[in-house]
């Protein structure tokens, strides 16, 4: 790209010739004050804030739309942009309810800063207080439109980055509302709750119910960590406030999410309704009780002396790499909580923002790794990528509920496991074709990608560091093998195969180390407490064999687990 | 120097905004050394007199038909009007009511909540002021000179901008001393 030669504010700079005044700005150092725009997603000028005076311009021009050019002499913060902007904002304060004080996003708000950035100590314009709605269908966050500017940036985000297209705009000028799908309350809509839309909202429009009044942005701190509840890897945000973490947000420079997460990663564990095992816990004639630390590790001791090598250990994907190296010196055999596919990606997760044919193999993405599964939609609706479902039941008249129904109004079509190699055929006319798929599709997805020039597949293994742990040496998934003592070490997990609570409600001695009591206090004779991935630092590996950093955003009284196997370590010598 | 003489009076409030006017602890004292308080809600004088103030201040919103004329009555009594606090400056936290009808409010507040007594009635004597369809700001009813937000104004910006007056200068608020909530 040619660069052109501008002059900002005075500053003489030369940029590329494809930026826009704003972006030349940002890059020579100098603020336009923005709303709408927000760098993850494209501008759109809607909200007029970016106003800057271009020399030879009849008019004032939106900075986050309007292209430099040769010669081109911009004054950001001329007397006449800045009349513009307040007036800009006299008209959004009057448009609808923009009362800081009873507003839960007040000293968190774009719009707050921009007022006292531009010292409006009154309105000028008569108000007409509309009467909106305000929409709390959904579970954990609140849509109050007489707060919303119509700024777009939630439908914007949903579209772009998401993928999803839920939301849209209805109405037109002031009655304009932001709607989902064909105009359904929000709770009830095609919406995944991945909360990308709260993250962006630069009002009070979009409320986390969790993290209302609890903590204005002087008032919290941001600690940038991993989500260890899938392989995907996101990275995110803990946004802290004295030793509690009020809110999950997406990490914007974090490979592969930028800034993304799914409802597993942002709203459950803040959203948590499970006991916490804060201290050790034995169970004795059905009866749970609570024990000293040192008490609870000599009668763990006692069931390992006894067993001897007759030990399985079976970790989760909470499990850090630095947890699962101790673990994995502990005697008998070590297994993964979750089902292991035998083959390898040849792709990784960035591939499937270029790939221009996706074809998933039993496997749903609206469910399990969810942000991956974005990654493609958006790629269907951004990019024109095409998708193919395969699944076992879509064979013929596909029946409800089978793996293929998240994606499949993204799908171009759907095939049975029987008609798959006319996916084989088709990928063979792509540029790019990724084949996607979990545990229960990877053979099929290797198989069929092994077939075609060109083609990658991205295997993912569920379990947040299931990668991390296999290297660590737990190599095998657990399908009930025999064992004189069980040692579940769980972490946070909430998603546990029936099969594997079955199995181990059958078996002898049962020591689960576990951040929440349910579900195992069912199945357990001995529980420890295990801080959860909000508590602990180490290190994880996502399905891309990227090594990420997880960094304690609270502390916590629950002892280290680390200490607590060291000791345990100490009294087996 | 002769003093400035001062009045305040409310409107649709909480009363929080005169806290913070006593808020000012010992600089009130100091202040008063410049400004001579003629009337306040919480003086026993209550109205500006007729002779007129330098500075009148109104603290709330204007919800109702008594309010109205206490504002009118201030802006012809005062030279330099200063609304004070947000309900006074936007309307505040009394126009949440602006969302909702004004008779189901009413009956609201009067009948259903879980703390009216069985067989209370909304009040409609002609004594009581009539409740206005929306509450509005001072600014909607009667000119401002100076606008002061704030839920309440902290006591240092009251002192300032009456510092200010008392010098002669045109107050203006800036940074810290601007604030919304």
């Amino acid at each position: 790209m040619p660069n052109v030669r501008v002059t900002i504010n005075g500053v003489e700079a030369a940029v590329p010739a494809n930026m826009t005044v704003l972006e030349a700005a940002q890059a020579a150092g100098i603020e336009i004050p923005t709303l709408c725009d927000h760098p993850a997603i494209e501008p759109i000028g809607a909200c007029r804030i970016c106003l800057v005076e271009i020399e030879k311009q009849r008019t004032l021009q939106p900075a986050c739309t309007f292209p430099v050019f040769e010669g081109m002499v911009a004054h950001t913060h001329s007397e006449k942009a800045v009349e513009a902007r307040r007036f800009i904002l006299d008209l959004l304060f009057s448009e609808r309810n923009h009362f800081c004080m009873f507003c839960q996003m007040s000293e968190s708000c774009t719009l707050q800063d921009l007022a006292y950035e531009y010292e409006l100590d009154h309105w000028k314009f008569h108000r007409p207080m509309p009467k909106f709605s305000v929409d709390a269908s959904r579970e954990y966050f609140v849509m109050d439109h007489n707060r919303c500017i119509l700024c777009r940036r939630c439908i914007r985000i949903c579209d772009e980055l998401v993928g999803n297209g839920t939301l849209g705009l209805k109405n037109r000028g002031a009655d304009s509302m932001v709607t989902a799908d064909m105009d359904v309350p929000f709770g009830e809509s095609s919406c995944i709750s991945c909360g990308s839309c709260l993250q962006v909202c630069p009002t009070g429009a979009l409320a986390d119910r969790a993290s209302a009044y609890m903590g204005a942005t002087a008032e919290i701190d941001r600690i940038k960590t991993r989500c260890m509840a899938c392989p995907v890897g996101c990275g995110t945000e803990l946004i802290v406030r004295e030793n509690r973490v009020i809110r999950v947000e997406g990490d914007w420079d974090a490979e592969p999410n930028h800034g993304l997460l799914c409802e597993i990663g942002r709203f459950v564990p803040l959203h948590e309704h499970r006991d916490r095992v804060r201290e050790p816990m034995v169970r004795s004639n059905g009866e749970w009780n609570a024990v000293e630390m040192d008490e609870a590790l000599a009668m763990v001791n006692e069931k390992l002396r006894e067993a001897g090598d007759d030990v399985a250990t079976i970790v989760s994907g909470f499990v850090t790499v630095e947890e699962g190296t101790l673990l994995a010196q502990s005697p008998g055999a070590k297994y993964l909580m979750h089902p292991i596919a035998s083959e390898q990606s040849s792709a990784t997760q960035a591939d499937l923002d270029v790939a221009d044919l996706f074809v998933v193999v039993n496997t749903d993405l609206t469910d399990d790794f969810q942000v991956a599964g974005m990654f493609i939609k958006r790629g269907v609706r951004q990019r024109g990528a095409r998708l193919l479902l395969i699944s076992d039941a879509a064979e013929g008249d596909a029946p409800e509920g089978d793996a293929a129904d998240g994606m499949s109004e993204w799908a171009m079509r759907r095939l049975g496991t029987a008609e798959a190699n006319e996916a084989v055929a088709i990928a063979g006319g792509a540029q790019m074709p990724v084949f996607v798929a979990g545990p229960e599709g990877a053979k099929l997805a290797t198989e069929l990608a092994g077939q075609v020039a060109n083609a990658k597949a991205l295997i993912f293994t569920p379990g947040g560091n299931s990668r991390g742990l296999y290297e660590a040496g737990f190599q095998q998934a657990f399908e009930g093998q025999d064992a004189a003592v069980y040692h579940v070490v769980a972490g946070e997990i909430s998603r546990i195969a029936p099969e594997l609570l079955e199995q181990l409600k059958q078996a002898g001695t049962v020591i689960v180390t576990t951040s929440y009591r349910q579900p195992w206090d069912e199945v357990a004779d001995l529980i420890l407490p295990m801080p959860t991935t909000f508590e602990k630092a180490g290190t994880t590996v996502n399905a891309d064999g990227m090594v990420c950093e997880v960094v304690a955003g609270v502390e916590t009284r629950a002892i280290p687990f680390n200490e607590m196997f060291n000791s345990l370590a100490a009294l087996a010598q | 120097m002769a003093k400035i003489t001062l009045s305040t009076d409310w409107l649709d409030v909480c009363s929080g905004c005169h806290m913070s006017l006593l808020d000012m602890d010992e600089l009130l004292i100091e202040i008063l050394e410049h400004v001579q308080l003629l009337s306040s809600p919480i003086t026993d004088l209550k109205h500006p007199p007729e002779s007129g103030v330098d500075v009148g201040i109104l603290t709330g919103a204007v919800s109702n038909d008594h309010q109205e004329e206490v504002a009118r009555r201030m802006r012809d009594r005062c030279g330099i009007l200063i609304s004070m606090g947000d309900c006074a400056v936007f309307g505040g936290i009394c126009t949440m009511r602006n969302f909702f009808d004004t008779e189901e409010v009413l009956s609201y507040a009067y009948t259903e909540t879980d703390s009216t007594a069985p067989e209370q009635e909304v009040p409609r004597s002609p004594e009581i002021a009539k409740l206005y369809p929306t509450v509005k700001s001072v600014r909607d009813i009667v000119k401002v000179d100076y606008h002061l937000p704030g839920c309440p104004p902290p006591a240092h910006v009251i002192a300032y901008v009456l510092t200010e007056l008392v010098a002669g200068r045109e107050p203006k608020l800036t940074e810290d001393l601007l604030t919304y909530d």
